[in-house]
C-alpha cells in the first residue's frame, strides 16, 4: 500500500477529511465552546500550588494504583477465542519523612497483604455461540471477582443512583425495578448486552472486571491507601431501557465506589484519552491565566451541579459519566491535558459544599496539590507514578505474547493437538 | 561431583545477549570496575561448566527506561521530580569478553578456550576474597600453576588467594616485562628474583634430584634489588637464611658491582668486583649491541682471525699503514678503533685482571642468582656485560648439547669459546656437563636437567631492535634456539613496539604492566601470545602493580596483582630457617 500511501490522492484525502471534521464537528463545538468560556475561565478553571520538594507531610500517605492488560486473540481454537489477561497491583508510600519518595511496596510483601501473585496473569475462553457466550462470560467474570454474591453486589449501584433507601436486595422491591428483579439475581442476568458479545465486548469486560477485582482487593486488604487509582474512566455504561448498567463491571464500580467511602480511600480513575472537547483551548486559556509551565484543573459540571453542565458536551452523554466527577488537568506543559474521574457520591461528601464555591475550591485545590505530588516521577513525569509502575508491570509487549503463543504450542503438542491451531490460520498462506 | 555455587562467590546478575567472544550481563548495581572477573555457571545439556567473564567496559542500565538522557533532562528542568522505587531498576550492563570455561574431565578441573555459552540467562557469580579462593585456584589449575611466583589472580580491584605462577619449563622460551616507567617492573623483578630463590630452595630441600634449580643473571639498573625500594632487598632474603642454606642457595656471593668499596657493608660480603677481560669478549658481542659498516665488520673479522683473543688490543695499537696491509678501506680502522676506545675507559672490560665470567658460569650452573648492580655502568658497557655473560652460557651449553661425551665437548669448547677462559673453566665444566664423571668418555647429562638460565636484557630495544637484530646478533641465537639449552631471556622493556620480530615471536610469556600510550598498548595486544584483543580499555586504567599475564602455553590471560617485595618478604620469611622451624605458607592479602 506504500505506493498509494504516499501518493498526492491520498494527502488530498486526509486533507478532505479533516476539512469535513473542522467544517461540521469543529464549527458547532466552537460556537458551544463560546459559550462555555467565560465560565470555564472564571469559575471552574484553577491552578494547584506544587507542593515544595523537600516537604515533609504531616501525615505520610499510602497510593495503590491498577492496571491492566490483555489480548483478545492470544489463541483460536476454532469458534474459540482465548483471551490473556493481566493486572497489576502497584502499592507506594509517599515517604516524605524518609525522603524515598513514593517508594514502591516490596513484591513479597504487596503478594503477602494481597494473597495474589504480582502482576496476576489469567486466561479466559469465550465462543461465539449465543447462549454459550453469555454463560460462559457470567462464569468467567463469577470467577474473577471476589464477591460472590450478585444480590450483594447490585445494591450499591441502586443505593448510589436511587439514594440511601435502598441498601439491600429486598429494598428493591419498593422502586421501579422491582420488575427486572429476577434479572439482578445473577450475573449472567446482568449482562443485558448479550446481543452484542463481540469479542472485543466480552474482551474489555474481562479485563475491566480484573482490574475492579483487583481493586476490591487492595481496598479489603490491610494496606489501607489514602488513593486507589485505576486506569481509565469511572463510566457505567446504562442500559438504555432498563435504566441500569448494562453489564456486571457497571455494578462492581459501584461496589468498589462503596467500598472506597466505608474504608476513607479516595477512588479515581485517570485517562490519557480524555475525549473531552475543545481540552486544548482549555489547556491555552490555563497557560494564559495562570503564565506557562502553571499546573492546573478544570471541573467539568454536571446538569445537576451549580451552574449545570458546559455546552460543549451537552450532546455527549457519556461525559461527565453517571455518578462520577470528572476533571481536566495538567501537571506539565509537554504533556496535552488528562482527565481524572471521582466517585460522585464521595465528591458530594468531601469536596463539594453546597452553596460555598470557595470552600469547594479550597478542597479541590488540596486534592489536586496531592495528585500533582505523587505525579513527579522523571519518567512520566505530569502523570501519577503508581499508575506508571502499575502499567509498566502489567504490559505484554510483544516478546512476552511471542514468548505465550509458544508455551501454548507447546502445550497443544503434549495434549496431542495441531501445533497449527496456535497460529492464525492467515499463516498457512502465508498472509 | 557437583559444584557448591556459593562458593563461587556472590550472586550478581545474569547472563544476558552475547556470543562465545563477546557478552553482555546484566548486574546489581553495585561499584564494580572494568577488569573485573565473573563466573558464569552454566549447567547446559547436563554439562557443569564455569565460564570465566571479564568486564572489559561498564554502562548504567534503568530497566524499562528507553531514554535515560530524558530523563536526566527531566530531572534537571523539573526540579521537584523523583524517581519512584528507581533503586531496584537501576543495573549494570556489563560487556566483556569470553575469556573460557573450566570443566571436570575424570574429576580434574581443566581450562578450555571460550567455545561454548554459557546457558540463557545463566547465574553471574562476583568471585569474594575469603569465599572463592579454594574454588577458583581448583578450576584454574592448568592454568596458574608453575614454580615461578608472579603474583595474585585478581578479580578487578580486589585480589583473590590464588597464586599465579610460571612453569619453569617454560622460562627458555623467553619472558618478556613491558611497562612504562613506574608501572612496577622493579618490584616485580625483585618478587621473581626472590621467587627464583625459593625455587632453588626448594629444590636443595628436595630429597628428590629431579627438581632442577634456577639460575638468574640480573641487571639493576638503579642498585635497588639488594637494599629494596623501601624496607627489604634481596639482602632482606639472604640475611634471613641460616648459614647452612645461604651456602646451598646463594653460595658464596650474589651481588656483582663496579665498584665494590661502595657497596653496603651488609651486601659487600656477598658481593663481587665486576671483571671481564678483553680476551674473553668476542667480535660478534659488540656486533650484538652496536652497528659497524660492512667494511669495519671485515676488519674486525680479519684481525680476528689471525690475533684470535688479542683481537681487541692489536685493532687499539693499529696504525693506518698496518690498515691498509690488512686490506681495509682508509678510514675503517679509525671507525673501528673510535668504537672500541670505550674499552680503554671502562672500569669493567680490563685487558689483564681476574676475570667475573668463571664466578658467573660457577654460579650459572649450580643454580644461582646474581644481581648485577650497573648503576654506574655506562649503557654500552651493560649491553656488552649482558651480553658477553649470555653469549658466553649459550656457547657453553651449545657445545656440551653437540657433543657426545666430554671428550668431544673440550674439543667444543675450545672452538667455540675464547681459549684462555676455557682452560679455567673446562674442568669445572666437565663436572657440571658429565653424567656421573669427568673422563673423555664420560657422557654429557641432559640439559634439560641442569639448572634454567634466564638472562636479564635491560632496556632491550637498544639491543634487541631489528636493526641490530638483523646482523649477527648472538640474541637473535639465543631467542631462537635458547629453549635447546635451557637458557632463556628475560626481556625488560617500557616499549614493545620497537622490539625485534624474531624475538617477539619467539616470547611465549609475556607481563603485560601499564603502558605508556596507545602504540604500546596496540603493540602488546598484537604480540600476546594469546588473544586478548579488547583489552585496550583495561590497559588503559591498570594501576602500578597490576600486570597482565598471557602465555602461549594457556588459554587464559590472567589478570595479577603483583604483591609489593615487602609482603611478600614478610609473608615468607620464616622459610629460610633451617628445616624444620619452616611455617606453613599462607597469603595475607
Amino acid at each position: 500500500m506504500l505506493e498509494k500511501i504516499l501518493t498526492d490522492r491520498f494527502r488530498k484525502l486526509v486533507r478532505a477529511v479533516l476539512t469535513d471534521v473542522r467544517n461540521q464537528q469543529d464549527l458547532r463545538d466552537e460556537k458551544e465552546f463560546a459559550k462555555d468560556e467565560e465560565r470555564i475561565k472564571n469559575e471552574l478553571l484553577d491552578d494547584i500550588v506544587p507542593c515544595p520538594a523537600n516537604e515533609v507531610l504531616d501525615e505520610d500517605f499510602t497510593v495503590a494504583a491498577v492496571d491492566g492488560s490483555g489480548t483478545e486473540n492470544f489463541g483460536i481454537l476454532d469458534d474459540v477465542r482465548l483471551h490473556l489477561v493481566s493486572t497489576s497491583v502497584v502499592v507506594l508510600q509517599s515517604n516524605t519523612r524518609r525522603g524515598t519518595l513514593f517508594e514502591p511496596m516490596d513484591r513479597a510483601q504487596l503478594e503477602s497483604e494481597l494473597n495474589q501473585e504480582q502482576p496476576h496473569l489469567d486466561m479466559h475462553w469465550h465462543s461465539g455461540v449465543r447462549n454459550d457466550a453469555r454463560d460462559k462470560l457470567a462464569a468467567s467474570l463469577s470467577d474473577i471477582y471476589p464477591n460472590k454474591s450478585v444480590t450483594d453486589l447490585i445494591v450499591h449501584f441502586f443505593q448510589d443512583y436511587l439514594g440511601p433507601h435502598v441498601s439491600s436486595f429486598s429494598d428493591i422491591d419498593s422502586t421501579d425495578y422491582a420488575k427486572h428483579k429476577s434479572k439482578l439475581e445473577s450475573i449472567q442476568g446482568l449482562i443485558s448486552r448479550a446481543g452484542f458479545l463481540t469479542n472485543t465486548a466480552v474482551h474489555d469486560e474481562l479485563r475491566r472486571v480484573s482490574e475492579y477485582a483487583a481493586a476490591r482487593t487492595v481496598l479489603i486488604s490491610e494496606i489501607r491507601p489514602k488513593y486507589i487509582l485505576l486506569d481509565g474512566a469511572l463510566s457505567v455504561f446504562m442500559h438504555f431501557v432498563l435504566k441500569y448498567p448494562s453489564m456486571p463491571s457497571g455494578f462492581m464500580l459501584r461496589e468498589l465506589c462503596s467500598l472506597s467511602r466505608e474504608r476513607n480511600v479516595i477512588l479515581c480513575a485517570v485517562s490519557k484519552n480524555h475525549t473531552i472537547p475543545f481540552a486544548h483551548r482549555i489547556a491555552k486559556m490555563a497557560e494564559e491565566k495562570f503564565g506557562t509551565g502553571s499546573k492546573w484543573f478544570c471541573l467539568l459540571p454536571s446538569q445537576k451541579d451549580p451552574g449545570g453542565g458546559l455546552h460543549i458536551y451537552s450532546d455527549r452523554t457519556y461525559i461527565p459519566p453517571r455518578l462520577a466527577v470528572p476533571y481536566l488537568f495538567s501537571f506539565s506543559e509537554d504533556n496535552r491535558p488528562s482527565r481524572i474521574d471521582f466517585d460522585r457520591v464521595w465528591w458530594k461528601k468531601n469536596i463539594f459544599v453546597r452553596d460555598d464555591p470557595a470552600k469547594t475550591r479550597e478542597k479541590e485545590k488540596a486534592l489536586f496539590q496531592e495528585i500533582e505530588f505523587m505525579s513527579r516521577d522523571a519518567r512520566w513525569y505530569g502523570y501519577p507514578v503508581a499508575l506508571a509502575l502499575a502499567h509498566e508491570e502489567c504490559k505484554l509487549s510483544y516478546e512476552d505474547l511471542r514468548m505465550a503463543r509458544e508455551v501454548f504450542a507447546d502445550v497443544l503438542h503434549e495434549l496431542g493437538a495441531d501445533v497449527r491451531r496456535s497460529t492464525p490460520m492467515r499463516e498457512d498462506y502465508g498472509l | 561431583m557437583k559444584l557448591d555455587k556459593n562458593a563461587l562467590g556472590t550472586p550478581y546478575g545474569r547472563v544476558g545477549v552475547g556470543n562465545q567472544t563477546n557478552l553482555e550481563i546484566i548486574g546489581n548495581n553495585s561499584d564494580v570496575s572494568v577488569g573485573e572477573i565473573f563466573m558464569i555457571y552454566s549447567s547446559r545439556d547436563g554439562h557443569e561448566r564455569v565460564f570465566f567473564f571479564r568486564v572489559l567496559g561498564l554502562q548504567n542500565y534503568l530497566r524499562r527506561v528507553d531514554d535515560v538522557s530524558e530523563i536526566a533532562g527531566t530531572l534537571m528542568v523539573e526540579g521537584e521530580s523523583y524517581l519512584s522505587g528507581i533503586e531496584r531498576n537501576m543495573l549494570l550492563s556489563l560487556d566483556g569478553r569470553m575469556l573460557g570455561y573450566a570443566e571436570q574431565e575424570r574429576g580434574k578441573w581443566v581450562f578450555r578456550s571460550p567455545r561454548r555459552l554459557p546457558d540463557h540467562l545463566a547465574f553471574v557469580y562476583r568471585p569474594l576474597p575469603g569465599t572463592s579462593d579454594e574454588t577458583v585456584n581448583l578450576m584454574l589449575s592448568s592454568q596458574i600453576d608453575g614454580e615461578v611466583f608472579v603474583g595474585d589472580l585478581q578479580v578487578g580491584e580486589a585480589t583473590l588467594d590464588v597464586p599465579v605462577m610460571i612453569p619453569a619449563e617454560f622460562l627458555p622460551m623467553h619472558v618478556g616485562i613491558f611497562g612504562s616507567t613506574g608501572a612496577g617492573k622493579s618490584n616485580l623483578m625483585m618478587v621473581l628474583i626472590k621467587s627464583f630463590i625459593d625455587h632453588n630452595l626448594g629444590a636443595s630441600q628436595s630429597k628428590v634430584d629431579s627438581k632442577p634449580r634456577m639460575s638468574a643473571f640480573c641487571i639493576d639498573p638503579h642498585d635497588e634489588f639488594a637494599k629494596g625500594v623501601d624496607d627489604h632487598g634481596i639482602q632482606s632474603v639472604v640475611d634471613a637464611m641460616d648459614q647452612q642454606t645461604r651456602s646451598d642457595v646463594i653460595g658464596d656471593f650474589y651481588y656483582l658491582t663496579t665498584h665494590l668499596r661502595a657497596t653496603p657493608r651488609e651486601v659487600k660480603r656477598y658481593a663481587r668486583e665486576i671483571n671481564v677481560l678483553w680476551n674473553e669478549i668476542q667480535p660478534r658481542d659488540l656486533y650484538s649491541i652496536m652497528e659497524f659498516t660492512p667494511q669495519g665488520q671485515l676488519l674486525i673479522d680479519s684481525v680476528y682471525s689471525r690475533v684470535h683473543e688479542g683481537w681487541i688490543d692489536h685493532l687499539l695499537k693499529m696504525d693506518e699503514d698496518s690498515e691498509a696491509k690488512a686490506g681495509a678501506q682508509k678510514g675503517t680502522l679509525r671507525a673501528v678503533q673510535r668504537r672500541l676506545r670505550f674499552l680503554e675507559r671502562s672500569s669493567i672490560f680490563n685487558d689483564s685482571g681476574t676475570s667475573i665470567l668463571d664466578d658467573v658460569f660457577e654460579a650459572a650452573e649450580t643454580g644461582r642468582i646474581l644481581v648485577v648492580n650497573t648503576s654506574l655502568m655506562s649503557d654500552r658497557e651493560q649491553f656488552l656485560l649482558t651480553t658477553v655473560v649470555a653469549r658466553t652460557l649459550f656457547d657453553l651449553r651449545r657445545a656440551a648439547k653437540s657433543s657426545g661425551n666430554l671428550g668431544d665437548f673440550e674439543r667444543q669448547g675450545e672452538m667455540r669459546l675464547p681459549r684462555p677462559f676455557f682452560q679455567r673453566v673446562k674442568n669445572k665444566a666437565r663436572a657440571y656437563y658429565g653424567k656421573g664423571g669427568t673422563t673423555n668418555q664420560t657422557e654429557i647429562r641432559d640439559l634439560k636437567m641442569l639448572p634454567v638460565i634466564q638472562i636479564t636484557v635491560e632496556e632491550a630495544p637498544s639491543i634487541l631492535n631489528p636493526e641490530l637484530m638483523r646482523g649477527r646478533s648472538v640474541f637473535k641465537d639465543i631467542s631462537r634456539q635458547g629453549r635447546k639449552f635451557n637458557i632463556g631471556l628475560l626481556v625488560v622493556s617500557q616499549q614493545v613496539s620497537v622490539l625485534d620480530n624474531v624475538i617477539l615471536s619467539q616470547m611465549n610469556t609475556e607481563i603485560n604492566l601499564r603502558l605508556g600510550n596507545e602504540k604500546e598498548i596496540k603493540a602488546c595486544i598484537e604480540n600476546a601470545s594469546v588473544n586478548i584483543a579488547g583489552f585496550e580499555g583495561e590497559f588503559r586504567v591498570m594501576a602500578r602493580g597490576e600486570a597482565l599475564l598471557t602465555a602461549s602455553y594457556r588459554e587464559l590471560p590472567l589478570p595479577v596483582k603483583i604483591p609489593l617485595f615487602d609482603t611478600v618478604f614478610e609473608r615468607d620469611k620464616s622459610l629460610y630457617k633451617a628445616k624444620g622451624t619452616k611455617k606453613k605458607e599462607t597469603h595475607h592479602l
